[in-house]
């Protein structure tokens, strides 16, 4: 047989796809299929007659009786396909390993992106059924609504991708998580929080971050989808949000989000590509976590930066929208502060998990000095999954470090703030910041492994802000102790470090102190810290590097 | 090795292979050679590198280092072409639980591109009579016993005709008559000029199925060839001999026990059962000998140490060391 009849599958062409075809044979049986079809036909004609009752009541038009069955149906279509469809691809994938047939999978001679493309549409077809099933009743509210295309055709534009975003999503938590229970809790609550914890952090400034859901396409498409006389006055209130700015550019919502969940979709893609093609492989090399952390900060930025002048970025404006119209609105300092100490924090946790997917484990490192010293090689390939992950770490903080100080100049240095300037040896602080947690942490990681991570986590991470919240809410004579015992873990020093060194910090009298000597002590401290973690792992990695050197060759 | 390389391309050619589990060495350079058309039998105690082997043959593992060639394709280099001509059927056989047989089957002609519609349902219409489970076709995967489900992946392996087949304890679960199935089927497959690299526990089919064998034991080849080449190999040429004496019991038992290489001896009746170690020619010897003596020798009566016997053996050194 000809090796190359493998392009017979081309990963595109998905309905020829035999893992589709296999999932749509068990998946699609009358029997599992018609209680399903049933049931959401039944919650769709449910919709659909309840808004021509509720329009005969109050005495509304065809049309906007029509429309108000749009957005209920629209959350159906969202249940169906987000919630279930999600769920059902991260317990599927679980399954297969579940049952063991998985490495049948593997050995199939078909390319690692047909495979994920087969489990992506395959695995929830009956989903996709289930959407289709309630497309008649929309496609019957939106005729008789007269909702045009130009409104209809992004919006289930954004779905589609949203769909896909999410499925990826799911398929790499089945991939990954090797608990069935786990994986598909995981997908359903990784859903849940891009429509409920997610968008909060977007009025913080963090706004890319909405662009994960269809929520910013919804409300773009709200005026037209809802009955005239509502949809009007939002339009009006709309008027006054501008379309999405990217650093200079500006795009319609529904392809802003179209070019967020592309890049998503499309490093979901290689990661699960990478894990089909060898499955010891890390999510990701080191080069393209490097290129995702800064495409995140990227997007971050290009998106927060040009709604700093406006004030649209400031959460006491995005929490409550009244305030727009209000004339003589002025963001409060420590809303800036706040924002770039959170700016701060998410690109140190963003540093953690790159960190964790690209750092080596032991197993990895002695297989990969192995290898070296059988092909005669003195050191690892720098960006081999065995290689260290350090110097990327370093990289990433270094690149956070820019973005963070960005972020920052541009909030300080506005035109809300006069007199306020950045000085540029803070990029130096921020890097300090960065560098000493996100490099602590991987050093770590690299050389005593992901228990004793996770164990100092808890109690270097977690237990001190428990422990300094208990005592702050004691009495605000305890706010001193209780700042000093929150500075001392790490993740808090990206806060404590716009808190104590941006000029326009005001903090509170109580702790106007504590905080900002806590964070030159604890910074200190993790800076030694950090150092002595790196020459630890140097250590490791030399003491390992010269067992399996000088171990005879056969 | 099993033979020279020259002489023809190796169906299976392993070389310096290691495979480590952080610091257990799991394959520890092993180089083996097997040619086309053999069915090659892989023996060893639990823990030997048996799966190892087979998962980096398959290209469902990365070695820590080494070269691997199927067909005279690399399997690290170009895993898909790789995956074109190995059949693998794992230890346990699992089989998904939401497909019948014939769906299940159906599902990897088509991944493996056999040909139109109709020559695929041929196809597994012809694997699932080569396993004897035509009949089965239309029943649940999971509602198959055990010795059904390993014949539905059996036939399942054998769809696209892989040049070489790899089978991790295929007989386990299997009655006595589909096992005489399985060892028809694979001799007929190797006739094909496909090579069947197999591992089993039940050392006796396997000496029956195999041309050839190798041992390994905590990933290292201690021996390869044909059974008693093994057998030679490991140093364990020791058998047991009963000797049938009709006249001087005593006399002749006390000359055997003179004799270089006799030991254990033990008289029983009118039998002198004795271990003995050495060549053919020294048991012609021994045999002569005793004659000579102008003792009467009614038989003469040889058992080798079982194949199990020696593997128990290994077994039982891993345990002691």
């Amino acid at each position: 047989m000809n090796p190359a009849e493998s392009s017979r599958h081309p990963a595109w062409k998905f309905w020829t796809n035999p893992i589709f075809r296999r999932y749509c044979r068990s998946r699609l049986r009358p029997r599992g299929l018609g209680i399903w079809v049933l049931i959401t036909v039944l919650f769709a004609g449910f919709i659909v007659s309840m808004a021509s009752s509720i329009g005969v009541r109050t005495h509304l038009d065809a049309e906007d009786a029509a429309r108000g069955a749009i957005l209920p149906l629209l959350v159906l279509q969202g249940i169906v396909l987000f919630i279930l469809g999600t769920a059902q691809v991260a317990g599927g994938m679980t399954a297969e390993r579940d049952e063991g047939v998985i490495d049948y999978q593997r050995l199939i001679p078909m390319t690692p992106l047909a495979k994920v493309v087969g489990y992506l549409f395959g695995l929830p077809v009956r989903e996709y059924v289930m959407f289709l099933t309630t497309l008649p009743f929309t496609a019957w509210a939106m005729w008789r609504g007269g909702i045009s295309w130009q409104v209809w055709l992004p919006l289930y534009g954004i779905v589609f991708t949203s769909t896909l975003t999410y499925h990826f999503t799911g398929l790499l938590t089945g991939t990954v998580v090797k608990n069935r229970r786990w994986a598909f809790l995981t997908s359903i609550g990784l859903v849940f929080a891009l429509y409920t914890v997610v968008p909060q952090m977007a009025k913080f400034g963090l706004v890319f971050f909405k662009y994960l859901s269809v929520t910013p396409v919804v409300q773009e498409s709200m005026p037209k989808l809802l009955p005239k006389t509502a949809g009007a006055a939002l339009e009006t209130l709309q008027q006054l949000v501008p379309t999405v700015k990217f650093f200079g550019l500006d795009f319609s919502e529904a392809v802003f989000t179209a070019f967020c969940q592309g890049g998503l979709v499309l490093v979901f893609s290689i990661m699960l590509c990478r894990k089909w093609r060898r499955h010891e492989s890390h999510l990701l090399g080191k080069l393209w976590a490097i290129g995702f952390f800064v495409w995140i900060q990227l997007l971050l930025l290009g998106n927060a930066l040009p709604l700093i002048d406006s004030g649209s970025l400031f959460p006491s404006r995005a929490f409550n929208r009244m305030m727009r119209i209000i004339p003589d609105w002025q963001p409060d300092p420590g809303e800036a502060v706040a924002m770039s100490g959170i700016f701060g924090l998410v690109t140190l946790l963003l540093i953690f998990l790159l960190a964790t997917i690209i750092t080596p484990s032991s197993d990895h490192q002695i297989r990969g000095w192995r290898r070296a010293r059988k092909e005669g090689a003195k050191a690892l390939p720098l960006l081999s999954d065995a290689a260290t992950g350090y110097w990327a770490v370093v990289l990433m903080a270094l690149a956070g470090a820019g973005g963070w100080f960005w972020f920052t100049s541009g909030l300080v240095e506005s035109r809300w703030f006069p007199g306020h300037e950045v000085p540029s040896h803070l990029f130096v602080a921020f890097a300090a910041v960065l560098l000493a947690a996100g490099l602590g942490f991987q050093a770590m990681l690299e050389a005593k492994g992901g228990r004793f991570v996770g164990l100092m986590v808890i109690l270097v991470g977690v237990v001190p802000i428990m422990v300094g919240a208990v005592f702050g809410s004691l009495s605000n004579s305890m706010a001193a102790v209780a700042a000093w015992l929150i500075g001392m873990s790490p993740v808090s020093l990206p806060v404590y470090a716009s808190m104590s060194l941006l000029s326009l910090s005001d903090l509170p009298v109580e702790v106007a102190r504590a905080v900002p000597r806590a964070f030159k002590f604890w910074l200190f401290v993790a800076v030694i810290a950090a150092v002595h973690r790196s020459y630890l792992l140097w250590q490791a990695r030399r003491d390992m590097a010269r067992t399996v050197l000088a171990d005879p060759v056969e | 090795m099993i033979a020279n390389r020259e002489q023809f391309q190796p169906a299976i050619d392993i070389r310096d292979l290691r495979v480590d589990y952080g610091n257990f060495v799991a394959v520890d350079d092993l180089t083996l050679s097997v040619p086309p058309g053999e069915v090659f039998g892989l023996v060893g105690p639990n823990g030997a590198g048996k799966t190892s082997t087979f998962r980096v043959l398959t290209t469902l593992m990365e070695p820590t280092y080494g070269e691997v060639q199927l067909d005279g394709v690399d399997v690290l280099e170009d895993i898909e072409a790789a995956r074109r001509i190995v059949g693998y059927m794992p230890d346990l056989a699992p089989v998904p639980s939401d497909l019948k047989v014939a769906e299940f089957l159906e599902f990897h002609a088509a991944a493996y591109g056999l040909g139109s519609r109709a020559q695929r349902r041929d196809r597994v219409a012809e694997c699932l009579e080569e396993v004897a489970l035509t009949d089965q076709r239309g029943k649940w995967c999971k509602e198959l016993s055990r010795g059904q489900t390993q014949r539905v992946v059996l036939a399942k392996t054998l769809l696209h005709r892989p040049r070489v087949l790899i089978l991790d304890e295929p007989a386990s679960g299997l009655d006595p008559l589909a096992r005489r199935d399985l060892r028809n089927a694979l001799r007929k497959l190797a006739k094909t000029g496909a090579t069947v690299f197999i591992s089993s526990h039940i050392l006796s089919e396997l000496a029956e199925m195999c041309t050839s064998l190798c041992v390994m034991n905590r990933g290292r080849l201690l021996a390869s060839g044909s059974v008693d080449q093994v057998r030679e190999q490991l140093g364990n040429t020791g058998r047991t001999l009963t000797a049938t004496l009709l006249n001087r019991l005593e006399e002749g038992a006390a000359w055997l026990e003179s004799r270089e290489g006799v030991h254990d001896l033990e008289v029983a009746g009118q039998q002198v059962v004795f271990r003995f170690n050495g060549s053919d020619d020294d048991q012609a010897d021994l045999m002569e000998g005793l004659i000579r003596q102008g003792i009467r020798l009614r038989s003469f009566e040889e058992k080798r140490s079982s194949f199990e016997d020696i593997l128990v053996d290994v077994a039982e050194s891993n345990r002691h060391s």
